[in-house]
């Protein structure tokens, strides 16, 4: 783990890095790979918020992703979908996000009370459902999806001014970042913590799991929500194939090649994938066998390392370092053992 | 409400734990059957037995773990008996396990912090507000008391065992106990670390009523003012430390398991 008093400066140098970026490359780049792979990595973040605090895989990321950008594509103007909202854009946003979080506390509350392998299956269940309902509801998911959504007129095209949406997804990132991080450390995030590690004593403490549970998958799902919105602004078009068991497969290798127990490794693992999904294309070798040729890449990383890219990097930095013990525990405990300790 | 310095059996004064007919299968085993059991305010009670003996199920059942399969439980009065075990915190009742469990993710001062805020409300709160640097000093100054000072920034699946018992006891006083059960605290600890247990259990302030399961005979007849003897799920033997120390039958249970209890 990063020093607690060099946690600030490094996070600086990185969203400065970030911020230059689309001035450097150019706007393919800006638009294929730094904004996808920002869109990814805060999909990618609902997931680890989830394992990493509360020790739950969940397969319905994509899923709820999807009813935030289906949402979004039936309230607003768009070629397919509903017709009959037409609202403008920022309210179709709000609705959206309110109508997933709301799908998040129903899957929650019958997901809270399993856990390991069956809260995978249930939350893989719904992920195909909520795929399935759209591709049968072509009132509300178009013949080939819904295209042509409208975007937020302040952020121009995406397509002629790719850095704006980039931007927006920059910050919309570093908000879910910190968001995570500071919820880690309020009672909310300790209790869903808690939960992770001994369910039993938290009950004898006064809590009650499975509410707690299950504001905690909607909170979850409001963070999914957001890179479904972003994804429909940026791409102007969604369809159930965005969220077919494909693109949920991804998802998960994205989380795990981060490392699941560190909210940070959702954006690193996106960049990864996003830079090898591209690059993997024009390697004669692979052609069209992309996914396979990532599938190989993605066994060679967990064998390499259970806890991802940020499991070999902390491994690493132990070993560099190898602190006397609590010296990177402040007084206050602040972002002591903030979020999950990595798997060891 | 009874005087908390009147030792034990005050005549007149109602017990705050009361169990009635206390019975508790888990499918073919009777775990527990037929138990009664008065506790009165500042009690020091402790529960003995051999392994199986059901009192740890006894305790669950107590502290709303899970409800008996038959009898009732009455807490401070109030007919407790199929309210689950966060219902029983506001009451006062805490608990600790055989078994440490403990929240091995989070740091000794964070595991303390969340059993303050346990008892206190709030658990939904998504922020950090004024009151948390009070709830966070009374977590630290809880670690303090049962010796965990040193080690309160340290994750607690770092910590030694004994450590992890001492933390067991801290989770407990965290909660604002009126009545706190310990369940085997002394299991697997040293000599030493026993004998400054037994002190940590004497030194508690006498509002708090004190139910102790233990197999170590030192320390549970040096702690308790009334035992409780249990065999196969029921009470067999009650009385008093001296009265124990001579009952043949507690001798005859307790037998070739390495506890004489004879001095
Ligand atoms: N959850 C459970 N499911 C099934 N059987 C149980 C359960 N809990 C306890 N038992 C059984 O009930 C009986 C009493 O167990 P209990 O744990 O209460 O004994 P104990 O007196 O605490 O013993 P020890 O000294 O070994 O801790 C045992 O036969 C045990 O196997
Ligand atoms: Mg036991």
């Amino acid at each position: 783990m990063i020093p607690a008093r060099l946690q600030w400066p490094v996070g600086i140098a990185v969203v400065a890095v970030a911020c230059v970026l689309p001035f450097v490359v150019s706007g393919f780049t800006t638009s294929q790979i730094l904004t996808r792979a920002m869109i990814l990595g805060i999909a990618a973040a609902s997931l680890i918020f989830l394992a990493s605090l509360g020790g739950w895989v969940s397969l319905g990321q994509t899923g709820l992703y999807g009813v935030a950008g289906f949402a979004v594509g039936n309230f607003v103007e768009a070629d397919g979908g509903s017709k009959t909202f037409g609202m403008n854009i920022w309210l179709a946003t709000i609705l959206a996000l309110l109508v997933t979080v709301a799908v998040g506390l129903l899957i929650g509350a019958i997901a809270s009370r399993s856990e390991g392998i069956y809260f995978l299956m249930i939350t893989l269940a719904f992920g195909v459902i909520i795929k399935l309902l759209f591709e049968k509801a072509t009132d509300l998911s178009g013949f080939g999806g819904i295209n042509q959504i409208v975007q937020p007129e302040i952020f121009g095209s995406a397509q002629l001014q790719p850095e704006r949406i980039y931007f927006v997804c920059l910050v919309v990132s570093i908000a879910v970042y910190l968001g995570v991080r500071y919820f880690a450390r309020t009672p909310f995030g300790l209790a869903f913590q808690g939960i992770r590690d001994n369910a039993t004593r938290m009950k004898a403490l006064g809590y009650n799991v499975t509410l707690i549970r299950t504001i905690a998958f909607g909170i979850g799902a409001l963070i999914a929500g957001l890179a479904g919105v972003l994804n429909v602004w940026w791409n102007t078009q969604i369809s159930p194939g965005t969220i077919d068991i494909g693109p949920l497969i991804f998802l998960l290798m994205i989380a795990i090649i981060g490392g699941l127990y560190r909210i940070e490794g959702a954006w690193i693992g996106a960049l990864i994938y996003v830079i090898l999904d591209n690059r993997l294309r024009s390697v004669e070798l692979v052609g069209e066998r992309v996914a396979t040729a990532l599938g190989i890449i993605f066994l060679l990383i967990v064998l390499l390392s259970p806890g991802g890219v940020m499991g070999i990097y902390e491994s690493i930095s132990r070993r560099v370092r190898r602190p006397p013990s609590g010296d990177d525990a402040p007084a206050g405990g602040e972002g002591a053992a903030a979020p999950g300790v990595a798997g060891d | 409400m009874s005087d908390p310095s009147s030792i034990g059996a005050a005549p007149g004064a109602a017990p705050i734990l009361r169990l009635r007919g206390i019975g508790r299968r888990f499918g073919g085993v009777h775990a527990v059957r037929d138990v009664d059991l008065d506790v009165h305010a500042g009690e020091r009670r402790a529960v003995l037995g051999p392994n199986g003996a059901g009192k740890t199920t006894l305790f669950n059942v107590i502290a709303g773990e899970f409800p008996p399969t038959a009898g009732t439980v009455e807490l401070f009065g109030v007919d407790v008996t199929d309210k689950p075990a966060r219902a029983r915190v506001p009451l006062g009742v805490t608990r600790t396990y055989q078994i440490s469990r403990l929240f091995g993710g989070l740091s000794v001062a964070d595991n303390l912090y969340v059993a303050v805020i346990g008892a206190e409300g709030g658990h939904l709160r998504p922020l950090r507000l004024g009151k948390d640097r009070a709830f966070r000093a009374t977590a630290r100054e809880i670690g303090e008391r049962v010796g965990l000072g040193p080690v309160l920034d340290t994750a607690v699946g770092e910590l030694s065992h004994g450590e992890q018992r001492q933390l067991e006891i801290g989770m407990a006083l965290a909660g604002e106990p009126r009545l706190l059960m310990l369940d085997e605290p002394a299991a697997g600890l040293a000599r030493a670390e026993r004998v400054k247990l037994t002190e940590m259990l004497l030194g508690f302030d006498r509002s708090i009523t004190v139910i102790l399961i233990e197999h170590d005979m030192d320390v549970a007849l040096t702690v308790a003012e009334h035992v409780t003897m249990m065999h196969d799920g029921r009470v067999v033997v009650e009385g008093t430390p001296d009265e124990i120390r001579r009952n043949q039958m507690v001798h005859d249970l307790y037998l070739g398991r390495g506890h004489g209890g004879d001095e």
